[in-house]
C-alpha cells in the first residue's frame, strides 16, 4: 500500500505539475521572507547580548584628588569582579579628546580660565554581562568612596535597543503567522486543484472498497512534499543570498565590530519542520471540505 | 442474502422504483430485465449503496445499508464486484493499474496484487492489452476490463449493469461463461440486461421489472 501512496503522490504532481510549480514558487517565497526575518532577528539577538557582556562604565573623579585617594580608587576598581581597567584618563587627555572631537569648534575651549573637565577610570566589565554584573549596585558603592564625583554605565541605551527588539520581535510574529497562513493558504488550494482534477478517479477508488483514508493519504504526502520543497529550497536561497553578501562583519554605535552569522542548524530544522507541517494542514484543510461530500 | 423490504427510490418527482420486495439467496444466479427506465441500473446500485433509498430497506447478508457507518460500507464494497454500464474505467491508468486498484485498496501484497491481475486478465482474453490504455480499446475490450476489475478480488456478490451490452454475440457467450465460472464458485450474480438472446439462452431466475416495480419472477 506504501507503494501505492509514493506513486500516486508523484503521479499527482506530475500531473499537475505547473499548478505545483506555481505553488511552490509562492511557498518559497514566503518561507524565504521569514527566514530572513529569523536571520536579521538572530543576529540582532546577538549583537545585544554580546554588547550587554562589554558593559563599560566611566567613573570620574573629583579635582584636585590626591594620589593615595586615586591608588584607593584604582584598588577598589580591581577587586570587582570581571572589572578591568581599559584606560585611564587624566584631566589634561579628556581636554585633549574632546579638541578632537569638536574639531574646528573646539576655539571656545582657549577662551576657558581652567579645564573643567574630569579624570576618569574607563572599566569594562566582561563576559557575564548585565546578568552578572549589577551596574546600580556597583555605581553606588563607587559614588560613594572619597575622591569620586559620578558614575555613568553603558546599559542604559541597551535597555532602549531590548526594548526594540521587543516591538521587532512582536512585528516578526506577525508577519510570521501572517506568512504561515499565506502557505496553508496556497497548499490548500493546489491540493484542491489537484483532487478536482482526480474526481472521476476518486469515486472510482470509492465504488471499488477504498476507505476515505486510502484516498486521502496521497493528498497528505503531497502537500507535506511541497511544504518541505519549499523550505529546502528557501533555506538554499537565504544561503545564497547570505554567501553573495559583501560584507559579513557589522559595525555600529563605533562599537566592536560584529559577525554576521547565518541561522544555526536548529533554526534551518524548523524552517523545513514548519513547511511539512504547514503542507500538512493545508492538505488536511483542502481534503476536509472535499470529501466531506 | 440480498433482502429488500418495501423499498423505493425516487428522483425528485420520478418514481425509480416502488415497493420493491426481493429475496436473492446466496449463490443464486439471477437476472433483471425490463425496458429502459425500468430500473435495474437503481436496483443494482441501491444494493451496492451507491443510492440511498427513499424508503425500505436493504439487508446484504444480514446488515442493514441504512444504517451502516461510511467505513463499514467501505468494507462491505470489496466483497462485492460492480460492473458498471459506462465502464468507469480510468483513463491515465493502464488495464493492468485499472484492474489491479481493486486488490491495491485492500492492502494486498503488491506481489500477490501482480499474480492475481495477470491471472484475471488472462481469463477475459485481455492479456497481451494490459499496458494499453482504456481510451485505445474497442468498447468490447473497456467492457472486459470492467469485467475483470468486478471479479478480480474474488467477490460474494457480483453486479454486472448490461455487461454484454457492448459485445458481439461470441463474446456475449464467453462473458456469460466467465460468469457462470464465478458462479460456480459460490458467488452471487445479479445481471441486469434487456438482451433477449441472452435471457432465452438461459434457465435461470429472471425478475422483470416494469415501471419501477416488479411485474414478474421466475423463482
Amino acid at each position: 500500500m506504501r507503494s501505492y501512496f509514493i506513486r500516486q503522490t508523484f503521479m499527482n504532481i506530475r500531473k499537475n505539475l505547473s499548478v505545483h510549480i506555481l505553488s511552490l514558487g509562492t511557498i518559497v517565497a514566503s518561507l524565504l521572507i521569514l527566514g530572513a526575518f529569523l536571520l536579521l532577528f538572530g543576529n540582532l539577538n546577538n549583537w545585544l547580548q554580546r554588547w550587554g557582556t562589554a558593559l563599560s562604565m566611566s567613573i570620574y573623579l573629583k579635582d584636585g584628588i590626591s594620589e593615595y585617594r586615586r591608588d584607593k580608587v584604582y584598588s577598589f576598581i580591581r577587586g570587582l569582579p570581571e572589572a578591568e581597567i581599559k584606560r585611564f584618563i587624566s584631566k589634561e587627555e579628556a581636554l585633549k579628546d574632546l579638541r578632537a572631537a569638536l574639531g574646528d569648534d573646539a576655539g571656545f575651549l582657549n577662551r576657558l580660565g581652567r579645564n573643567p573637565l574630569p579624570a576618569s577610570y574607563e572599566v569594562v566589565f566582561e563576559s557575564k554581562g548585565t546578568h552578572g554584573v549589577e551596574p546600580e549596585k556597583i555605581k553606588g558603592e563607587l559614588e560613594k568612596l572619597d575622591g569620586v564625583e559620578e558614575v555613568q554605565y553603558s546599559n542604559e541605551w541597551l535597555n532602549k535597543i531590548e526594548g526594540f527588539l521587543n516591538v521587532v520581535r512582536l512585528i516578526g510574529f506577525i508577519i510570521g503567522g501572517l506568512l504561515c497562513l499565506c502557505v496553508v493558504f496556497i497548499v490548500t488550494n493546489t491540493i484542491k486543484l489537484t483532487i478536482y482534477s482526480r474526481k472521476d478517479e476518486i469515486e472510482i477508488l470509492k465504488l471499488v472498497g477504498a476507505t476515505d483514508w486510502f484516498v486521502k493519504t496521497p493528498f497528505l504526502i503531497e502537500g507535506m512534499i511541497e511544504g518541505i520543497s519549499g523550505g529546502v529550497l528557501a533555506v538554499l536561497m537565504l544561503f545564497s543570498g547570505y554567501l553573495i553578501l559583501p560584507t559579513k562583519g557589522v559595525s555600529l554605535f563605533g562599537l566592536t565590530p560584529l559577525d554576521f552569522v547565518f541561522l544555526p542548524a536548529g533554526y534551518l530544522v524548523l524552517i523545513l519542520i514548519l513547511g511539512a507541517v504547514l503542507g500538512v494542514i493545508g492538505s488536511f484543510i483542502a481534503i476536509g471540505r472535499f470529501f466531506a461530500v | 442474502m440480498i433482502q429488500l423490504f418495501d423499498l423505493s427510490k425516487k428522483f425528485g418527482p420520478n418514481v425509480a422504483l416502488n415497493d420493491i420486495r426481493l429475496r436473492i439467496r446466496q449463490g443464486e444466479f439471477v437476472f433483471v430485465t425490463g425496458p429502459s427506465g425500468a430500473g435495474k441500473t437503481t436496483l443494482l446500485r441501491l444494493i451496492f449503496g451507491a443510492e440511498k433509498p427513499a424508503s425500505g430497506y436493504i439487508l446484504i447478508n444480514a446488515v442493514n445499508l441504512n444504517r451502516i457507518s461510511r467505513p463499514k460500507l467501505d468494507l462491505l464494497r470489496r466483497k462485492i464486484g460492480f460492473v458498471f454500464q459506462d465502464f468507469k474505467l480510468l483513463p491515465r491508468k493502464t488495464v493492468f493499474e485499472n484492474v489491479a486498484i481493486a486488490l491495491e485498496v485492500i492492502g494486498l501484497r503488491p506481489k500477490f496484487v501482480r499474480k492475481k491481475t495477470h491471472q484475471t486478465l488472462r481469463l477475459v482474453g485481455l492479456a497481451e492489452k494490459e499496458n494499453s490504455y482504456p481510451l485505445s480499446l474497442s468498447g468490447g475490450e473497456q467492457q472486459r476490463v470492467a469485467i475483470a476489475r468486478a471479479i478480480v478480488k474474488d467477490p460474494l456478490i457480483l453486479l454486472a449493469d448490461e455487461p454484454t451490452g457492448n459485445l458481439d454475440p461470441q463474446l456475449t457467450m464467453e462473458i456469460m461463461e466467465l460468469f457462470k465460472s464465478i458462479h460456480r464458485k459460490g458467488t452471487t450474480v445479479v445481471v441486469a440486461t434487456h438482451s433477449q438472446e441472452l435471457l432465452e439462452a438461459t434457465d435461470c431466475r429472471t425478475i422483470v421489472l416494469n415501471r419501477g416495480k416488479i411485474s414478474e419472477d421466475t423463482s
